[in-house]
């Protein structure tokens, strides 16, 4: 993988895809979003739904090989969901439960317990960990799903796509994460390739600037449907918002057509000094460069001289990549707003307040979105899914359902 | 100036001279033989380009029509010649195809124009290149220059476009190479020379990189645009000489006959200029050498030749001075000798004839006395002899009255007796004329002084003064007596030159270091030989007189180291010019 995280910790962003092998949570997120039965085998709430009354999976071990308690998730609950009261309980047949409750409603807590109070309960346990470098699992045989089809799995830190990708061609892996650039090549000889959904936001974030001109010329001027044809081999889809669509809804009501002769305008008016901008970008990021350069041609034909240098700090605009953190629209919203450097949007309750908070934070052009990306992993032929989607919608690994060809499944 | 000098300086501007016509004549021949030379080097290294670039054309073509021609090119056509292709597999298709064919530039184009690949700008995908569309005979079309626009940079190009076909469908191939520093560094250059690269607008390059100072090379760039062909011209690129440089110029035309660049051969001037400068100071040192030795052989030479005649010289002023008897010791042949010879021939004829006409004039003075003498005491001896006959007879016939006779005739015989007294008085004036005894003067005043004499006998003679005397006129150291009488003769001479009356003229002036006195008349003037002759003693035009006084005139004059002249015409009367110090 390309991150290189420093710890399992799963409130480490660039721990995000490994935190599903090791931790798990009371619920978890299904494939259409809807919240599923995982360390909670049921869960029951008030009418009000401020009381809120999880019934534990019973028989269900931790790494440690001791059983999961109420208490050991009141504890791990406790840190995660601040302002509200968490109880350990006993329900019916003597199963432990725990009690959340709260002054206010709470009609988001199955997604907030989604992705907060995580249990080393997951199918592997961690065996090594050298941080940046790798980490290797090995099968818990205690997994409350039964035992995993893999005995291990090894996890090299700090590979590069295309590094990654040569890995992956010569057997030196069996799972790599790929570019949409590579996934011609990538799926070739028997290949197979696993995609979330569009996860991860490309955008260029500008600096703080008062002139907001500048950055409308230049986001006029960017052709998203060539660069998405080509660039991205039509993985993911052109955006103008920072949102997905199949998250909010609302994502196509913010245009992404090219606007030359607009953008020319704008350029035309600036003083000359203002046309010259430079861009950079994280080479580690998906596609990268050749965004970034075509970003700068499209801006030469709008009469703005943008220079393409990689890890410049100085550079005017950053070509980033973020990953949603959330699936509920608000939270991920201002998750995407801090990545961003935007100001934290305005609280909001339906869609129409959330879009109107989006508008505002993208008006004056201080993040301009380019596309949502999936998560793309290729595997090798010997690879094999039993059942079940091997990555999550959003891009979590569950490869407690692979096995290899040449071993019983 | 003297002779020898004059004879050093010329033997100095002859070695000078020389030496700088033998320089001019090697400067000239050397800076030709260069020029012969760089025009050489500059036609090979012309020549050397103009087949480099044909190579290069060559190759290009070759390699453009092999991937035009390549089996996966002709798959690529195919592929993308379905209604649903997708292009984006073929992105980064011409980046390896350049580097396998070594070209620069390669451009994999649709049958639309748009852009498929690009190998020197990757992100230029879908771009249009409209003008490849233009026409359909490319396979046969030789490589030509483009100006092609990159990332940071605009580049020039030599490009050819071939064109992949597939049954109805095709591609076009744009491949090509830089005109850049690798070009320049497939040249081999000889020493002094190097190789520069000009592209529009205004982009120099070498083979170490951009050129610095292009500001220098502009009126060359200039003559290109106006041009349009090769054309050569010296760039100094600082105030040292020895940084000029010749550039030979070959322009490089795009395909609608436009500017797009040129090959700078650029011949280094140093070597010339230094060999300048080294012939320079060798003709300094001959001339310098030169004019040492030529001063040392012209010394001797013109000591040999100007001795005699810086003696021949002296000899003249001696002889100038009076000294008529020198004689010069000269011992040389030749024109010096001889002329040395006629010289002390020419002392010696002076002297004797100096000595003959001394004796000559002697005689004729002698002669002019007793004629003078006689003049004079024959005047008074005729009535001396009158009364004494008178005597003898009324003695004889008249007794009577004898007495009365004899009273008259020795008051007459008295009276010529004091003639004669006089006019020797005079002769022994002249003879004892006294040195002068000299104190400060207003001449003015002496003017004014001396001519009250005169007023009575101008009054009644009719003859008008007019006294033109100079305010200011500084005092002069003289005797006043002999200044005065000399002046009271100068007036009573221009009386008696008026006896039916007319003007006289005093006039004083300051005049160079002194003073000027004119005494001018009105009378009948005087006659040229008149005039050479009116100092001469015992001359004279009047009747009477003895004719000293205007030799005693001059006399005084000259003892006061002054000079008196006279100028006169017949009828116009004379005036007399005295200049004293």
């Amino acid at each position: 993988m390309r991150a290189a995280p420093a710890s399992l910790d799963p409130a480490t962003p660039d721990a995000a895809p490994l935190t599903s092998l090791v931790f798990e949570t009371l619920v978890r997120v299904d494939e259409a979003g809807a919240p599923q039965p995982c360390l909670a085998l049921s869960w029951q709430h008030d009418a009000t739904a401020k009381r809120w009354q999880f019934n534990l999976r019973p028989g269900t071990k931790l790494h440690d090989g001791s059983g999961l308690t109420a208490a050991t998730v009141v504890a791990a609950l406790e840190a995660a969901l601040p302002g509200v009261t968490i109880s350990a309980t006993a329900a019916a047949g003597n199963v432990d439960a725990v009690i959340i409750r709260a002054n206010h409603p709470m009609p988001d807590l199955l997604l907030d317990l989604a992705h907060n109070g995580w249990l080393d309960t997951g199918p592997f346990r961690q065996t090594a960990f050298e941080p940046g470098q790798r980490a290797e699992f090995a099968a818990n045989d205690d997994y409350w799903g039964g035992r995993p089809f893999l005995d291990a799995i090894n996890v090299q830190f700090g590979r590069g796509l295309r590094d990654q990708l040569a890995d992956l061609e010569l057997g030196k892996a069996d799972v790599v994460e790929a570019g949409p650039a590579d996934l011609h090549r990538a799926s070739s000889h028997g290949r197979t390739i696993w995609s979330s959904a569009a996860v991860s936001l490309v955008a260029l974030a500008f600096n703080p600037a008062p002139d907001a001109r500048p950055r409308e010329a230049l986001a006029l001027s960017i052709d998203r449907a060539a660069m998405h044809a080509v660039l991205l081999q039509k993985q993911g889809e052109p955006t103008a918002a920072l949102l997905p669509q199949w998250i909010s809804g609302y994502a196509f009501l913010f245009p992404t057509a090219q606007d030359l002769p607009r953008a020319r305008t704008l350029a035309n008016d600036l003083p000359p000094a203002a046309r010259a901008l430079t861009l950079t970008y994280d080479p580690a990021m998906r596609a990268a460069r050749p965004l970034a350069e075509r970003v700068a041609v499209n801006a030469r034909d709008a009469g703005i001289n943008v220079q393409v240098s990689p890890q410049n700090p100085h550079a005017d605009v950053r070509l980033v990549e973020v990953r949603l953190a959330s699936l509920d629209p608000e939270h991920a919203l201002a998750a995407l707003a801090a990545a961003l450097g935007l100001p934290a949007p305005a609280g909001s309750g339906s869609a129409a307040a959330l879009y109107e908070s989006e508008r505002k934070l993208l008006e004056d052009f201080r993040a301009v979105p380019l596309f949502q990306l999936p998560v793309l992993y290729a595997a090798s032929s010997r690879v094999r899914v039993y059942t079940g989607p091997p990555v999550t919608r959003l891009g979590d690994w569950r490869f407690e359902n692979l096995w290899l060809s040449g071993t019983a499944p | 100036m003297t002779f020898r000098t004059r004879l050093l300086i010329a033997f100095a501007l002859t070695v000078i001279v020389a030496v700088a016509f033998v320089g001019a004549i090697v400067s000239t021949t050397t800076t030709r033989a260069f020029g012969r030379l760089d025009e050489q080097r500059a036609s090979a290294l012309a020549a050397q380009f103009h087949q480099e670039y044909l190579r290069r054309q060559r190759e290009i073509a070759q390699h453009v029509k092999d991937i035009a021609d390549a089996e996966s090119t002709r798959d690529m056509v195919i592929a993308l010649s379905h209604p649903d292709a997708d292009a984006s597999t073929y992105v980064d298709a011409a980046q390896p195809l350049a580097a396998a064919h070594n070209l620069d530039f390669l451009e994999l184009v649709s049958a639309t124009g748009s852009i498929v690949s690009s190998a020197q700008w990757s992100a230029r995908f879908l771009y249009q290149e409209d003008w490849v569309k233009q026409r359909d005979d490319w396979n046969s079309q030789e490589p030509f220059l483009k100006r092609e626009e990159l990332p940071t940079d605009t580049a020039l190009a030599l490009v050819a476009v071939r064109v992949s076909i597939v049954g109805d469908s095709k591609l076009y191939v744009i491949g090509g190479e830089a005109l850049d520093r690798d070009f320049l560094s497939s040249f081999v250059l000889p020493a002094g020379m190097r190789a520069l690269l000009f592209r529009e607008p205004q982009s120099i390059v070498g083979a170490a990189g951009p050129v610095p100072q292009t500001a220098a090379l502009a009126p060359l760039i200039d003559d290109l645009r106006k041009q349009r062909r090769e054309v050569t011209r010296t760039i100094q690129w600082t105030a040292d000489a020895a940084s000029a440089e010749t550039f030979h110029a070959i322009p490089l035309i795009g395909p609608s006959d436009e500017l797009m660049g040129a090959f700078l051969v650029g011949s280094s001037r140093a070597a010339l200029v230094g060999l300048e400068r080294f012939l320079l100071r060798v003709e300094i040192l001959v001339a310098t050498g030169g004019i040492l030795l030529a001063l040392l052989v012209a010394f001797w030479t013109t000591a040999r030749i100007t001795r005699p005649v810086e003696a021949l010289a002296a000899g003249a002023r001696a002889v100038a001075a009076g000294d008529w008897r020198t004689q010069v010791d000269v011992h040389a042949s030749g024109e010096i000798g001889a002329l040395a010879a006629a010289f002390n021939q020419m002392t010696r004829d002076l002297l004797e004839q100096r000595d003959r006409l001394v004796q000559a004039e002697r005689v004729a003075a002698w002669r002019e006395l007793a004629r003078r003498l006689a003049h004079e005491l024959k005047n008074p001896l005729f009535p001396l002899q009158i009364t004494v006959e008178n005597l003898q007879r009324a003695r004889a016939a008249h007794p009577a009255e004898f007495d009365e006779v004899f009273r008259e005739s020795t008051a007459t015989l008295l009276a010529e007796l004091g003639k004669l007294r006089g006019i020797v008085g005079r002769f022994s004036d002249f003879a004892k004329m006294p040195q002068p005894q000299l104190e400060t003067v207003d001449l003015n005043n002496l003017v004014r002084e001396s001519l009250k004499l005169f007023e009575a006998q101008m009054q009644a003679t009719g003859v008008t003064l007019h006294l033109d005397l100079a305010a200011g006129l500084r005092a002069i150291q003289a005797d006043p007596g002999q200044l005065g009488r000399a002046l009271q003769n100068l007036a009573l001479n221009a009386i008696d030159a008026m006896p039916n009356g007319g003007a006289l003229t005093i006039r004083t002036a300051a005049h160079e270091d002194g003073v000027r006195l004119e005494v001018s008349d009105t009378g009948q003037g005087l006659t040229e030989e008149e005039c050479d002759r009116l100092f001469t003693p015992y001359y004279t035009t009047k009747t009477h007189g003895t004719g000293l006084g205007l030799a005693i005139v001059q006399s005084v004059i000259s003892d006061h180291g002054g000079k008196i002249g006279v100028r006169s015409e017949p009828g116009k009367g004379a005036t007399f010019l005295i200049d004293l110090a």
